[in-house]
């Protein structure tokens, strides 16, 4: 009887779906992109190749001639045009002589096609003949070819002679689409920007995890257990109002308090202080806020787990320790810290994977500013790739700045596993069905 | 003198008291003001308020022009946590329960992948979802955006099941099994029972992350018939033309209610997975 099997198998198979499509497939598509030149105006999908006048210009420094010569239309003698002259309902003989002496010639400007024209037997017309030429216009410039071949068939038919090399050139440059490079990753090695991107970034983790997700949590966590339970439980609550506080909100609450309008502003204005925007009118003032925005998010966390760690450590430790005449101080350091070493490590290691990635915070408050003083890693993938003001979105690149997160995360997220152990909870079914 | 109760015998309580309350001044300040400016007049350049109004409550009954309606933004707000929680739910406690009781190949590595994922920070796959949606064309529609917040709500969800299936004792189901019960019929009427207080601590959290969600509906569904609250409140405050504070704290207090009362009424069911749980 296999029917447990089946039925897990069954009932697990959404939740892995799930995984597969929004985690994993993810993943390997974030490394795919960051090995690609995506961007708005490359589009997402296929592109085309079209000889555009900005290929022109790209074309001209390699191969000047050729590239003057594509500006300009050519004339050819080809079955189609013929088939239009045949439609034009001129004298029958014209297309009959064309097809039969001039089939397949090309000529590289209007004069000399009309020239000809004007010298067939039937002596059309100065009308007729600017009427005839034009349908033999054949010209490369902002035509969309939908394959390599295509364009280059076009390309012989229309006279150009060019070498393989030459072709290659030309297709690389007027291919519309996005294509395979490793350029991302030698942009973000060598760009200043994200050198002050990156150490942006480890100052703020560094921080917001030391100040508050750890320090001050502990802090709240020491204080409201040598508390009466009410108000212990009191202060938690509040404690934990900007985590369940939409971040949007959140935020708001923070500016109204930082603005140049806002609730400092007028109570610094009672001691003849000016107004002035105190989140964003110095980087140390940006970054001070930035710190206390997150940090107030992030010790709700740190204290919660302290907390219930520190309600486990047993009473009777406490009481013998101030039977002994321990001050608070010693029984801190030598009764509540010892037993915090796990609790705290969990922590350290949670938050920073959460704060590497974190951004929505100062996204909202400081947008990366003043200039770009507050931005860190994750913020700049986001505005190269989702958001920027000059409207090209590099996702490419984008990708390329996230594959370093996730490349982080995943390492670090299977280092912790290894830490904590989490073997352990792996038990065997007791019913064997 | 604290009683029995207290960890400490000799020890006051009022230092500890007042330090806490001036590190919490910022935090209640915010949240005071917050209910105050929505309800009263204050003079530009005063602390206090000195008059009621309810003039800054006038998105609920006129639509400003430009902007989504609110109650139309409130229906999606409602809709993408709702049809989000329901889904986590519905996923993770068959999940939860295959990965705590039943024999599955490659049980322990499922459960490894979801311990990484629940650590891993998914907010940086946003790029690629972002293009995945586009391929597929499920950008700018309330159904992209509630799968991918549901899948990245998974991880948290199966675990925190699967910890709460643990805790059930096997005897439950060994006699369902003994009866002759199929082992569904097990699950769905002796075991889920059983974990009621998990569905309920889950399904809210879901439900409060879901509301508050800014960064997907904004990247992946930012059109103004899909807007949720969050976007939309995200909207006037990039907006400079019709700039009034007040007005922006009394939809930001409208967003906020029900948080408030989902919170006051759970809290106790919600404590556990803020304590390990969410990620922030």
């Amino acid at each position: 009887m296999k029917t447990s099997r089946t039925l897990g198998l069954v009932m697990i198979a959404p939740a892995a779906v799930m995984i597969v499509l929004f985690f994993l497939m993810p993943v390997v598509l974030t490394a795919v992109f960051s090995m690609t030149n995506m961007t708005t105006a490359t589009g997402i999908s296929g592109g085309v190749y079209q000889i555009a006048p900005n290929s022109l210009i790209t074309l001209k420094s390699a191969m000047p001639e050729i590239a003057a010569e594509m500006a300009e239309p050519r004339y050819t003698i080809d079955e189609a045009g013929l088939k239009a002259v045949e439609g034009l309902g001129l004298a029958p003989a014209i297309a009959a002589e064309l097809r039969a002496k001039h089939a397949g010639e090309i000529f590289a400007t209007r004069r000399e096609v009309e020239r000809m024209i004007k010298d067939l037997a039937e002596r059309p017309s100065t009308r007729e003949v600017k009427h005839i030429s034009e349908q033999f216009n054949r010209s490369v410039l902002n035509t969309r070819f939908d394959s390599k071949e295509q364009l280059f068939s076009s390309l012989d038919g229309l006279g150009f002679k060019l070498t393989p090399e030459q072709k290659e050139t030309v297709a690389k440059t007027t291919y519309t689409g996005w294509t395979w490079t490793t350029d991302n990753f030698s942009r973000m090695a060598s760009s200043p920007d994200m050198a002050r991107v990156l150490f942006n970034t480890v100052l703020y983790v560094a921080l917001v995890l030391m100040l508050f997700n750890v320090g001050y949590a502990l802090l709240l966590a020491i204080w409201t257990h040598y508390m009466p339970p009410t108000p212990a439980s009191i202060f938690r609550g509040i404690w934990l109002l900007p985590r369940i506080t939409p971040v949007v909100i959140y935020v708001m609450l923070w500016k109204w308090l930082a603005w140049d309008s806002g609730f400092i502003s007028i109570l610094m204005g009672k001691f003849g202080y000016p107004p002035k925007n105190y989140l964003l009118d110095t980087a140390y003032n940006a970054w001070f806020f930035v710190v206390l925005i997150n940090g107030f998010i992030g010790a709700s966390m740190g204290m919660l787990v302290f907390s219930s760690a520190m309600k486990a450590i047993p009473k009777s430790q406490f009481y013998a320790s101030e039977v002994d005449g321990a001050s608070r101080w010693q029984q801190i350091r030598y009764i509540i810290l010892p037993q915090m070493r796990w609790p705290i490590l969990f922590v350290t290691c949670y938050q920073t994977l959460s704060l590497l990635a974190s951004f929505n915070e100062i996204l909202l408050a400081t947008n990366g500013g003043p200039g770009n003083a507050t931005e860190v890693w994750a913020l700049s993938a986001y505005h190269t790739a989702l958001r920027n003001y000059a409207g090209n979105l590099e996702y490419g690149l984008g990708a390329a700045m996230a594959l370093v997160l996730v490349v982080i995360g995943v390492v670090l997220s299977l280092l912790y596993l290894r830490v904590f152990n989490y073997g352990t909870l792996v038990a065997k079914p007791l019913i064997e069905d | 003198m604290a009683e029995r109760s207290q960890p400490s015998a000799n020890y006051r309580g009022w230092p500890v008291l007042t330090a806490l309350t001036i590190v919490s001044l910022p935090l209640l300040l915010m949240y005071v003001y917050l209910f105050l400016d929505t309800v009263t007049v204050k003079p530009p350049d005063a602390l206090l308020p000195s008059g009621l109004t309810l003039n800054h409550w006038r998105f609920l009954w006129q639509t400003t022009a430009g902007k989504a309606n609110i109650w139309h933004v409130t229906l999606n707000t409602l809709l993408f946590s709702a049809c989000t929680t329901s889904l986590v739910l519905l996923v993770s406690s068959m999940a939860g329960y295959v990965l705590s009781r039943l024999n599955v190949p490659a049980r322990g590595f499922f459960l490894a992948g979801v311990m990484v994922l629940h650590a891993f920070p998914s907010v940086t796959l946003i790029i690629a979802i972002f293009i995945v949606l586009q391929m597929i064309g499920l950008y700018n529609s309330l159904i992209g955006v509630i799968l991918v917040k549901a899948a990245i709500d998974l991880p948290l969800g199966i675990w925190l099941m699967k910890g709460f299936y643990d805790t059930v004792p096997w005897e439950i189901e060994m006699a369902g099994v003994v009866d002759g019960a199929s082992r569904f019929r097990v699950w769905r009427s002796l075991v889920l029972p059983q974990v009621k207080p998990g569905i309920m601590a889950l399904g809210l959290f879901s439900f409060l992350s879901g509301w508050g969600e800014f960064i997907l509906p904004q990247v992946l569904a930012p059109g103004n018939q899909v807007q949720v609250l969050s976007v939309y409140l995200a909207g006037f405050l990039a907006d400079d033309n019709n700039y009034d504070f007040n007005m922006f704290k009394a939809v930001g207090l409208f967003y906020l209610i029900p948080v408030l009362i989902v919170y006051a009424l759970f809290n106790k069911y919600l404590m556990n997975i803020y304590g390990g749980g969410s990620k922030g």
